[in-house]
């Protein structure tokens, strides 16, 4: 959910990177907080486990333009991964503008991928979201290893919906595809909130 | 569950709300009070003007009182109505507003828990028809009444000559 808020001139908006288990939703986050000038970032929060996997969520608020005087401001949000933890993932799902769909590239974690994105699916409905209308875009990950899939056979298991959304390849832990995804789904977002002028284009595909 | 509405806080009604954090901190003896989203965003702050990460704490305030939440759920509750942690200085209280909507109170040992349990309930109640009303009112006017121009809100976040 989108917040105004007049008086400081800012809008808010809530976006969340969700995928399975180390498929990279954290790296994205990381690189992000890394490479952002100061200026455009906050501090970012972890919550992890002793052996860095995520337990409630990483947290990193951003911003970078601004609309007709309004500062624009993304809180960028991941969801732990693993299967146990789908009560704090739906938690965090709560008032999301905007998702990006971390999957991890390689054949055997193709189930993993199948299953998260189900869960996504299944996660919204409890919210009365789903992915026909929520802003969206995936991003296939870990690009640069020996064992992955063609991106046409993950476009063809994740991506055949009647609305076909933008997709990334990406290495997420070099950052290659990290600024592409988050500038795409924040424009996106954005579109989401204001409406958009007829003729004017809004996903690329 | 139902979706969040988008919210659009006006001048008008942030400063109303900004008037009864101030009362409330007065009441109370309180030291710094938060509005904020149940997603995570802060709505409003009230109090001493030290340098406080603000954002991160209302994103894990939010992430602590859903998760007590989802815990009252399992004990049958509705929701567990407020959440108090108490440091060696310091301590926290966050009360629920609506079910949007959570204030969150930073205290030392010139007041007491009670004290501002008390208070956070009236400031609640204040804050929580404020919202309803704010909640009737247009979101987007003004300079935000346009849909965006094809050339307009471009993102640029750009990465950082290393």
């Amino acid at each position: 959910m989108s917040i105004i808020n007049y008086g400081q001139k800012e809008i808010s908006f809530k976006i969340v990177y969700y995928g399975p288990g180390v498929a990279g939703k954290t790296a994205n986050l990381q690189y992000i907080h890394r490479c952002l000038p100061d200026g455009n970032r906050g501090n970012m929060v972890s919550l992890a486990t002793g052996d860095d996997r995520t337990l409630f969520f990483d947290f990193l608020p951003v911003s970078a333009l601004t609309v007709r005087n309004f500062t624009a401001k993304f809180q960028l949000y991941t969801v732990p991964g693993q299967v146990y933890y789908n009560m704090t993932r739906k938690l965090v799902l709560r008032g999301v503008d905007g998702i990006v769909f971390v999957a991890d590239s390689q054949w055997e974690r193709l189930r993993e991928n199948v299953e998260s994105f189900r869960n996504l699916e299944e996660n919204l409905r409890e919210y009365d979201y789903n992915l026909d209308e929520i802003p969206y875009v995936i991003q296939y990950n870990k690009r640069d290893l020996p064992n992955i899939a063609p991106v046409e056979y993950l476009e063809y298991l994740f991506n055949r919906r009647p609305r076909r959304v933008t997709f990334f390849e990406s290495v997420a832990v070099e950052g290659k595809g990290v600024f592409d995804t988050l500038n795409t789904v924040s424009r996106m977002v954005l579109v989401s909130g204001f409406g958009q002028e007829q003729g004017a284009s809004n996903e690329s595909t | 569950m139902s979706p969040l509405e988008n919210l659009a806080i006006h001048e008008e009604d942030s400063q109303r709300i900004n008037q009864v954090l101030l009362h409330f901190l007065g009441e109370s003896g309180a030291m710094e009070a938060l509005l904020i989203d149940r997603s995570g965003q802060l709505l409003a702050r009230g109090g001493a003007s030290r340098s406080l990460d603000t954002v991160s704490l209302s994103a894990l305030a939010a992430g602590a009182f859903s998760s007590t939440a989802a815990m009252a759920r399992l004990l049958g509750e509705t929701e567990f109505t407020m959440l108090f942690h108490q440091g060696i200085k310091e301590s926290i209280h966050v009360a629920a507003v609506d079910e949007q909507a959570i204030l969150l109170a930073i205290f030392d040992s010139r007041t007491t828990v009670g004290m501002v349990r008390l208070f956070a309930k009236e400031a609640s109640t204040a804050v929580g028809a404020i919202l309803a009303e704010t909640r009737t009112r247009p979101q987007r006017t003004g300079a935000l009444a346009a849909p965006l121009g094809k050339e307009e809100g471009h993102p640029t976040f750009r990465e950082r000559p290393v």
